[in-house]
């Protein structure tokens, strides 16, 4: 018997009870959508975690300054530094090198003068990175666009530049104005005056998120080794001066990606060998995710119980259904179906119990986790904690595909006995009288 | 022991036997006891013939037709159909032997409720492995020769008792049998209905040329074979 004469066979079937093939259904469907919820809001508090602890940053993220390490560095999250240390393309080569490391993002902070359109100059910092990183950039974008890669007439700004100019309002309030940017350079003694600026004028294209040197600005890295080497052009600082503002080593700060937040420690462990101070929120994170992962098992705990009821749900319609269908079952054996059909029969009707549960319930479990997440954002926006409610790009693939591939399966193991139960009934069941 | 067989002269045994059963035996176990319904059973029977079977309730006519049907295993003897040992047929080869060889029309008319009466009579050509245009051809025509063409849509529940089973005969002939074993066919029906439907059964039977093995306790009905036997305390002799 071909698999599309089964298929109709079993579709039939359940059309002939359409209240019990319904209600089978609907218990697939509320327990994948128990599980899809359960599985959904655990796997997006995992990511949001790891994305509130990385301030911005890319999963893997490590800062390292251009400081040596003190020895109780590893121990803490925060930088311990132990003196300057020039950071320069030699130690990029070197943290290249380590294994896990996905990605090194050179960044460059200078001290600069931005006056914005009000005219209301203030002191800020600029800071220089690689652009054209894609998902490997240390910063993510509010509103407009990030700078070109190698542009010296656009910048991005950030938070702290918006509460100096545009207090209150929102990001997209700074996109499209025009500023001006001074870089001091520090005079020889006994000229005319101390500093000396080289300003330029700047298109603010777009508001960025990072934590990367507590900027101000955003521009290409090009924007910023200008500015060193205007800065070198100069005289020597004054004692007093010197570090904090000017520009010591090539670059100021890295970002240097691991593969994972496992891998993070050991690739920590290697720019610490190398002589570089680090900051990561391995500890703290570790912590946090510790406690998730308990929350994990009970969430997705409930969810498996709620869909292995459903699998029982499915197995009891179906032994009913073989109870009912004896002397069918008889008759289509009486006229040649071997074994197997009768099995295929039964597995492709709870295929198509689980299948159609599955899909339904995981819908409704995506629902439900997208009403759950605005809850949970709102709560957690009122108590001073940000958290984006659920997106898109969140929605965990791996739940979505539990969701309806295990209430299948499920539903393929629950239809097992029931199968196997109508395939070794005899033949002669089509003849009352035996 | 008598043996019922016929045949044309000059033909050989494997040309002129259908059914071939010697020293058939069976019995049934019972509240730890043993009882034997069919014993040292012989019968021949020619291709093309009609024979009816009859006998009391509980004589095992059933149990016979269950046995030639390859629906069950018997237990002593030897049972050749259509040329296969049916007692050493595997089973997945006895299935095939059922969907190809054999027609069965059931006293209750054992149509799949879910299925309309078309795809009933096109289900056992499905099973046999003829493709899904070719079978529901075949059950179109004969649903048109037992007068159900107009029908062909219906489920099971929306025809009468008389309807229910001439689809089942149109399901029984789906395959060209080379042999159809009907049990109480007509058990079921009023007279009218019963002699329309055994009527089919005849007309289908000398234009696929196959045989007719009838069970029934119907006097009448039996008068309409060829030959007629009956089974008494577990043996055939001639009625």
């Amino acid at each position: 018997m071909s698999w599309g004469a089964t298929f109709r066979l079993a579709l039939s079937s359940l059309l002939r009870r359409p209240a019990r093939s319904g209600l089978t259904v609907l218990g697939v469907a509320v327990g994948s959508a128990l599980l899809v919820a359960l599985g959904s809001i655990a796997s997006v508090a995992e990511s949001r975690a790891v994305e509130h602890f990385g301030k911005g940053l890319p999963v893997g993220a490590i800062k390292v300054a251009d400081d040596a390490p003190a020895s109780w560095q590893l121990q803490t999250d925060d930088f311990q530094l132990a003196g300057h240390k020039d950071l320069n393309q030699d130690a990029i080569r070197q943290i290249r090198r380590l294994p896990n490391v996905r990605a090194v993002v050179p960044i460059q902070a200078a001290p600069v003068l931005v006056v914005p359109p009000s005219g209301d100059s203030f002191g800020a910092t600029m800071a220089g990175t690689d652009l054209g990183l894609g998902a490997d950039s240390p910063v993510s974008v509010l509103a407009g666009r990030l700078p070109a890669a190698a542009s010296l007439t656009e910048v991005a700004v950030t938070q702290s530049y918006l509460d100096h100019t545009h207090p209150g309002r929102p990001p997209g309030a700074a996109v499209g104005e025009a500023i001006q940017v001074a870089e001091p350079r520090v005079e020889a003694p006994g000229s005319e005056v101390p500093f000396r600026p080289r300003w330029f004028r700047a298109k603010v294209v777009g508001v960025v998120s990072q934590d990367v040197a507590g900027a101000d600005l955003l521009v290409p890295l090009q924007q910023t080794t200008a500015a060193r080497e205007w800065e070198l052009s100069g005289a020597a600082a004054p004692p007093g001066l010197r570090g904090e503002g000017s520009i010591r080593s090539p670059y100021s700060a890295l970002i240097v990606i691991a593969d994972s937040i496992d891998t993070m420690h050991g690739v920590r462990v290697g720019i610490d060998q190398i002589g570089f101070a680090t900051s990561a929120p391995e500890h703290v994170l570790a912590a946090v995710l510790r406690y998730l992962h308990v929350v994990d098992i009970v969430l997705v705990g409930i969810g498996a119980i709620a869909v292995l009821l459903a699998g029982l749900n499915i197995a009891n319609a179906l032994l009913t259904a073989v109870r009912e269908r004896r002397r069918e079952i008889g008759v289509l054996k009486a006229i040649g179906a071997r074994d197997r059909d009768v099995v295929r029969w039964f597995l492709l009707e709870a295929t198509l119990l689980g299948f159609l549960g599955g899909v339904a319930g995981t819908l409704a479990g995506l629902l439900l986790a997208q009403a759950l997440a605005l809850k949970v954002s709102e709560y957690l926006t009122q108590q001073g904690i940000p958290i984006e409610a659920l997106r898109l790009q969140d929605l965990p693939y791996a739940v979505v595909l539990l969701g309806v591939g295990g209430s299948w399966l499920l539903a393929l193991l629950a239809a097992a006995v029931p199968a196997l139960r109508a395939a070794k009934m005899p033949a002669s069941e089509a003849m009352a009288e035996l | 022991m008598p043996s019922m067989a016929s045949g044309p002269a000059g033909a050989t045994t494997e040309e002129r036997e259908v059914i071939s059963v010697s020293g058939l035996s069976h019995a049934y176990a019972s509240s730890g006891r043993t009882l034997l319904v069919l014993s040292e059973v012989q019968l021949q029977v020619r291709a093309g013939s009609y024979v009816a079977l009859t006998g009391d309730s509980g004589e095992g006519k059933s149990t016979l037709l269950a046995l030639l049907g390859g629906l069950q295993r018997a237990q002593g003897g030897e049972l050749v159909v259509a040329g296969q040992d049916l007692r050493r047929l595997p089973s997945q080869q006895m299935a095939r032997f059922r969907s190809r060889t054999i027609g069965f029309v059931f006293q209750h008319h054992c149509l799949v409720e879910s299925l309309t009466a078309l795809e009933n009579a096109a289900l056992a050509a499905l099973i046999n492995g003829v493709s899904r245009p070719e079978a529901v051809a075949r059950a179109r025509a004969l649903l048109a020769q037992v007068g159900l063409l107009e029908r062909a849509g219906h489920l099971p529940g929306r025809l009468s008792g008389g309807e229910r089973q001439r689809v089942a005969v149109a399901r029984a002939m789906v395959n060209r049998p080379a042999l159809i074993l009907a049990d109480e066919p007509t058990g079921n029906l009023d007279e009218r209905n019963a002699q329309r439907v055994m009527d089919l059964i005849e007309q289908l039977r000398h234009e696929y040329g196959a045989t007719l093995l009838v069970v029934t306790h119907d006097s009448s009905l039996a008068s309409r074979a060829a030959t007629t036997l009956r089974l008494k305390e577990g043996r055939l002799e001639a009625a």
